[in-house]
């Protein structure tokens, strides 16, 4: 236990600690969303396009590193700019929406290396690419906090139109929800989830907080209730074990935290194929048995 | 718009010179019909015609560019097309129909609501579904999906139910079922339907009424006179080896489309 003692003591352990506890739940509560949606991708891009995003504050702010709050700001406008921009086309183009993320998300990060190439060089861009939550401050937990309340109101808000919609869009309209503006909603929520992690968890690795966890969930769930709360409770345990982990194995946090989600979804997938192969054993007995 | 509860006059619906424009494609042109109360109409015509943009319509899901709806109905029921579901979504049927009986945008505890499951099981009762109220939605087969769709639209008690290609993907034995389901609904309890169907056998058996259309209404009138094969041209074009049937409606013998 005596590690476990030392663990806390450590300022930016604990720091980290609780902005970990903070976004796993939140990245697998809004992940849920995005993958019932078949929006995975989506958040992909943005992602990588988050990099053209920290090169363009760089170049704005003056910045000396990425937690410069001016830097910060740029993100945020430039994923929530890059996400309506992506949006708007799937609405108004006739173009396949695989297509539209495939060219905004290269078209993005082509004009984010040109940048780099230009400005800079790609000093300082490691952290946006690989991230590094041993670095957050106190400012950063508060920030998770607003963000997960935030996030967690719109969800609960807009819980009723966000499942109908998964079903079929014009039935939630048949019930008087605006989708076309809470599509447009969702996508600033997610831009915004994306820009305030990336820091924290890098382009690289941020889809994997989102998605891993709801798949995991999604997996076992029984019902739709019973999978919102296990991707919560899902990514809160691997950010519990991605923590203590590279803690005790002495490995990179954020990539460690992922793989703690990679795990749990493993973990699930087995279990429910030893479920149904169980399933399945049954129904044979009872087949054989009656003939 | 929907009239109050005290006038019951006969007619329900009417459609008056109704045009449907996406940007500047016009997809129905001048279309006009009346529903009475009571009467199970369908709307056949190729696909692209226009049928479901004027069930739409009437539901307000599109807006006429120009013309008039006017629905004396106290509540409508709408079953959509069927879209592909994802198999994996894990949305149960009694959690996907107490989504319609909540009026709340926070739904969390309405599953859970013992009055509100009683409603839900009395409701796939009454269509033969009870034994799906727990099953998730992206397993069910095409017909089941189709009985829990309209297990959804009857809940708020509608006397108007809109159907759009309810028989899509559904086989022999869930075509017949959901036949039976439809006559029930209309005779017993009464319900107007109108219905989008490429289906002409059950168009024949189940309506009073049909419209042909193809962005614009080419016939309609009693199934027996319509669902000939010079009235069907009419919508369809010419379809060849379409010959008359016993009674005088049409049909197309298989080996003239292999």
């Amino acid at each position: 236990m005596e590690w476990l003692i030392e663990f806390f003591e450590l300022p930016q352990m604990r720091y980290a600690f609780m902005v970990a506890l903070i976004a796993g739940p939140v990245g697998g509560l809004l992940g849920s969303f995005i993958t019932l949606r078949g929006m995975a991708f989506f958040s992909d891009a943005i992602s990588h396009g988050a990099m053209t995003g920290v090169t363009l504050g760089f170049a704005l702010t003056l910045a000396q590193d990425i937690n410069d709050p001016k830097l910060q700001v740029v993100l945020v406008l430039f994923c929530v700019a890059l996400a309506l921009l992506m949006a708007w086309l799937m609405e108004g183009t006739t173009l396949q929406t695989d297509t539209i993320i495939a060219f905004t998300y290269t078209g993005s990060v082509a004009l984010g290396i040109i940048m780099i190439k230009r400005l800079r060089g790609s000093q300082g861009l490691e952290g946006a690419l690989f991230g590094d939550i041993l670095a957050s401050s106190a400012v950063d937990v508060w920030i998770m906090g607003a963000l997960a309340l935030f996030t967690l109101g719109f969800l609960l808000m807009n819980l009723r139109a966000l499942t109908l919609a998964v079903v079929q869009e014009n039935l939630a309209r048949l019930e008087g929800f605006n989708t076309r503006r809470l599509n447009y909603a969702f996508v600033v929520l997610v831009a915004l989830v994306i820009a305030l992690l990336l820091r924290q968890l890098g382009a690289l690795l941020i889809s994997g907080l989102i998605v891993v966890p709801a798949a995991a969930a999604r997996v076992v769930a029984g019902n739709f209730r019973g999978m919102l709360v296990l991707s919560a409770l899902f990514g809160f345990l691997g950010g519990i074990i991605g923590m203590l982990a590279s803690y005790y194995l002495d490995t990179p946090t954020g990539p460690t935290i992922v793989l703690s989600d990679v795990l749990i979804l493993t973990l699930c997938l087995i279990a429910s194929f030893l479920i149904a192969a169980r399933r399945r054993k049954a129904i044979r007995g009872r087949v054989g048995g009656g003939t | 718009m929907a009239d109050g509860e005290g006038a019951q006059p006969p007619t329900l619906l009417e459609v008056e010179g109704v045009w449907v424009d996406y940007g500047e494609h016009t997809v129905l042109r001048d279309v006009s019909l009346t529903i009475a109360r009571g009467e199970f109409a369908c709307l056949i015509g190729p696909n692209g015609a226009g049928k479901s943009s004027l069930l739409k319509s009437i539901i307000g899901l599109v807006k006429p560019s120009r013309g008039s709806i006017r629905s004396h109905a106290r509540r409508i029921g709408y079953v959509p097309q069927q879209l592909p579901l994802d198999p994996g979504l894990p949305l149960t049927v009694a959690e996907f129909l107490s989504l319609k009986l909540t009026r709340t945008r926070w739904w969390w505890g309405a599953p859970r609501n013992a009055e509100m499951r009683r409603t839900i099981a009395g409701q796939l009762e009454e269509i033969g579904a009870d034994h799906l109220i727990d099953r998730r939605l992206g397993r069910l087969s095409g017909g089941e999906f189709q009985r829990v769709l309209v297990a959804y639209a009857l809940l708020n008690d509608p006397d108007l139910l809109l159907l759009d290609e309810p028989l899509t993907g559904v086989d022999i034995r869930g075509g017949l079922s959901f036949d039976g389901l439809l006559h029930h609904l209309h005779d017993h309890r009464g319900m107007t339907i109108v219905m989008v169907s490429h289906d002409l056998h059950f168009v024949e058996h189940l309506s009073d009424v049909v419209y042909c259309i193809n962005r614009e209404l080419c016939c309609h009138g009693h199934p027996k006179e319509i669902l000939r094969p010079d009235n069907l041209s009419k919508a369809y074009g010419h379809i060849p080896g379409m010959v008359p049937a016993k009674g005088g409606s049409a049909f197309i013998p298989l080996d003239t489309i292999r």
